[in-house]
């Protein structure tokens, strides 16, 4: 049923005109910006005061935010590993307890070193660095005068450095790229297609990876599940970050097909409303069998939007989803 | 509506034009002769591994520790070109986890510096030790391994407890047992385990030579198999080859979803960039050998390979034949030059890291923290190889042969098996 349809598209060379402007101006440069803003922020309350319980609101702010650009992985956020510096996960050998634990136990100076904490290590750095300092029982509970508090200022610090960094270079540079596709001085995209074919990459990318990594890491397999490493479980937020991704992929979709997707829409909104209502923040449920067949349907229902996708978007742009960073192991 | 399985074999394809018909299937052909190739040398080069690895076992000495290393080495050589077939072909991906799994915490093996740590949260078997404890329990039941066969690495302790860093066999099983643990962080220096690890009586240090030597021999003898067992399926009549050749078009995007997912996913981000990022010498690829350098540099040659139907083979010959850079130039001659320039420009990249770690700056020194020379070196291939990904997209649409998305993944490949 898909072939004779795809074919007839896309031997209609020309691709329907691409919301390529659309995702730039509505969906990703507000979020670009909410997340300088968030960091911004986080930096600030870090500053005032840098101990656990004073940073926690502003920590959930500046992840909420994340959620809302962590699938925009080309541009800004590849260039330089910039996206693995903010958000490193998974983290399959547990660096980042390791890291963390180490700049501690080492009171490492290089958290007084602004331009040098640039250089630690990802695991050492970003929202899951600061995670385990607020919330890991092994660090909370710090006070003002501790290094833990100075290396949540610097990664505070950092973090609302690479906001801004990332907000300023989509902003100025990257968002110029994705519209001026098939530009003589665009080697970057060669056509429009290419441009389009590259969010819709993403948001085939985003989609996937909460459903086999944001779900698929904590159900493990039906006989070793594994919630201890769902996203961000110290924090609660592993289903929380479930849902603002979703919510977000919906409006890359929403704003990257010009044609109505009903059938894609629909098949968000099926899955929000079963996310919604899980009601298991930290997706403990999939250590039972219960619980673990509610997080495999939600599971399932992620994994229709993508086909949805496929078949209601990818032929009206004329592309198909181009490789991911996720094709490896 | 019936939502179709997006399988590999679902691909469409399209814009085949008739004239290319023929040689769509001779480019295949080429493809499935170098894998072959590919194949044998690595046998080869294990069975040569194997000679020395028994030697060392038997009549242990530094000399014979060397001569198994350089072994090693060497079978790593044409091994690493055979990467770019795990992606797209379903035979070798199930397949490559016992032969090149990685990273792995080698505490399931053999003993390691207190600084290693013990069971982890994500791998309570991640200080085992199968050499010093010939009984242990996994899974709640008591395993015997008093003998330590490959039937034991095999079919109990690999991916014990579904977890994938407990590797038991492949070449980084081996690699441990020659090498040891690197303990020089990111400064120079390999793993340098000492040759009476496998003496026998009181000579022996770090105590159990004797099941040392049984494992390494165990491992390395699996490694003969499985390699044996992996050329055999692209000889002629194999069935990895009929796989290839089932389908034509299906055939030239396995071709390039090889190509692409190798280059980007794989070697550019998981092992090359998350290396950098992290700043992590255990992140190495071949950490113990300090062989990196060497396995980022074959697994771009490979790549090369299959595009330009050119292999050289450990015995200096040479595999060649019509390439899917000659469907490509035909369709687009634009996409073509590109696509070749980005993969000689890969290539420079990958050999300035290895001439410089050749040299003595060494791939994890390159992954210190601060060390600017060795991050602009690492992220120069990184980007080539990034650059060489969009060129691959375009030979993709240039031959209308449209790529699969998230290969490898059960549920997207069988939706129904997420509700067994």
């Amino acid at each position: 049923m898909r072939a004779p349809l795809t074919a007839a598209l896309c031997l209609a060379a020309a691709p329907a005109l691409a919301g390529v402007a659309e995702v730039v101006d509505d969906h990703v440069l507000p979020a670009t910006a909410a997340f300088a803003e968030a960091t911004a922020v986080l930096e600030g309350a870090a500053a005032a005061d840098c101990r656990g319980e004073a940073l926690r609101p502003a920590y959930q702010d500046a992840f909420d935010a994340w959620l809302g650009i962590s699938h925009l992985t080309l541009g800004p956020l590849e260039e330089d590993g910039t996206g693995l510096a903010i958000g490193f996960w998974p983290d399959a050998r547990g660096m980042v307890g390791r890291t963390v634990a180490r700049l501690v136990a080492d009171e490492d100076p290089v958290a007084r070193d602004t331009e040098g904490f640039s250089e630690v290590s990802v695991a050492g750095r970003g929202l899951f660095a600061l995670e385990r300092l607020l919330y890991d029982e092994a660090f909370a509970g710090y006070g003002a005068d501790d290094y833990a508090c100075t290396l949540a200022k610097a990664i505070a610090a950092d973090l609302a450095r690479m906001g801004g960094a990332v907000d300023a270079a989509w902003r100025e540079d990257f968002a110029q790229t994705l519209k001026t596709a098939g530009a003589e001085d665009n080697s970057r995209f060669l056509d429009d297609r290419e441009a389009a074919q590259a969010l819709y990459t993403a948001l085939a990318t985003g989609l996937d990876f909460t459903a086999q990594q944001r779900l698929g890491r904590p159900m493990g397999s039906f006989e070793a599940p594994k919630p201890q490493v769902a996203e961000a479980r110290r924090s609660d937020r592993p289903l929380r970050n479930v849902v603002l991704s979703l919510e977000a992929l919906r409006e890359l979709a929403m704003t990257l097909s010009d044609a109505p997707i009903p059938r894609t829409e629909a098949a968000f909104d099926r899955a929000l409303e079963t996310a919604r209502t899980l009601d298991d923040p930290r997706l403990a449920g999939v250590a039972e069998p219960a619980g673990r067949l509610r997080v495999e349907a939600l599971q399932t229902e992620i994994r229709a939007v993508t086909r949805a996708a496929a078949e209601e978007i990818a032929p009206a742009l004329g592309v198909s989803v181009g490789f991911n960073s996720a094709d490896g192991d | 509506m019936h939502l179709r399985p997006i399988t590999a074999v679902g691909l469409i394809a399209m814009a085949a034009s008739p004239a290319l018909a023929q040689s769509k299937t001779e480019v295949l052909d080429t493809y499935a002769n170098i894998a072959q190739a590919g194949y044998e040398d690595s046998l080869i080069k294990a069975q040569a591994l194997q000679k020395a690895v028994d030697a060392l076992v038997e009549t242990p000495s530094a000399e014979a520790l060397q001569a198994a290393r350089q072994a090693w080495l060497e079978a790593r050589v044409p091994y690493q070109q055979t990467e770019i077939y795990r992606f797209g072909n379903a035979i070798v991906d199930d397949w490559e986890g016992k032969v090149n799994a990685w990273p792995l915490d080698e505490g399931l093996i053999d003993y390691v510096d207190a600084s290693y740590g013990g069971p982890t949260d994500a791998n309570q078997l991640a200080a085992l030790n199968v050499v010093a404890n010939p009984s242990f329990s996994l899974g709640g039941s008591e395993v015997d391994a008093s003998e330590i066969t490959p039937d034991l690495l095999e079919g109990q302790l690999h991916e014990a407890g579904a977890v994938e860093a407990n590797v038991a066999t492949g070449y980084h099983a081996v690699e441990f047992l020659l090498w040891g643990q690197d303990l020089n962080g990111t400064d120079y220096g390999s793993g340098n385990r000492p040759w009476t690890d496998y003496s026998a009586g009181e000579d022996c240090t770090n105590g159990n030579c004797d099941r040392r030597g049984d494992y390494l021999q165990a491992a390395t003898d699996l490694l003969v198999s499985d390699l044996e067992w992996m050329s055999g399926q692209w000889a002629e009549g194999g069935a990895a080859r009929a796989a290839v050749l089932e389908d034509e078009d299906a055939g030239i995007n396995a071709i390039l979803t090889g190509m692409g997912s190798l280059s980007y996913g794989e070697q550019a981000g998981e092992r090359m960039k998350l290396g950098v990022m992290l700043n992590d010498p255990e992140e190495e690829h071949d950490c113990f050998s300090d062989n990196t350098h060497n396995s980022h540099y074959y697994d771009g040659l490979g790549v090369r390979n299959v595009y330009l139907g050119e292999y050289l083979r450990v015995d200096g010959s040479v595999v060649t034949g019509p390439a899917l850079a000659d469907l490509v130039a035909a369709a687009d001659p634009d996409v073509a030059a590109e696509l070749r320039d980005r993969l000689d420009a890969t290539m420079v990249e990958l050999g300035q890291i290895k001439s410089a770690a050749e040299a003595g700056f060494s791939y994890d020194m390159m992954l210190a923290r601060g060390n600017a020379e060795g991050e602009a070196l690492i992220m120069g291939a990184v980007d080539a190889l990034v650059d060489q990904t969009r060129a691959i997209e375009r030979a993709v649409t240039a031959l209308g042969v449209e790529q699969i998305a998230f290969e490898g993944s059960d549920s997207l490949d069988d939706p129904e098996a997420v509700f067994q």
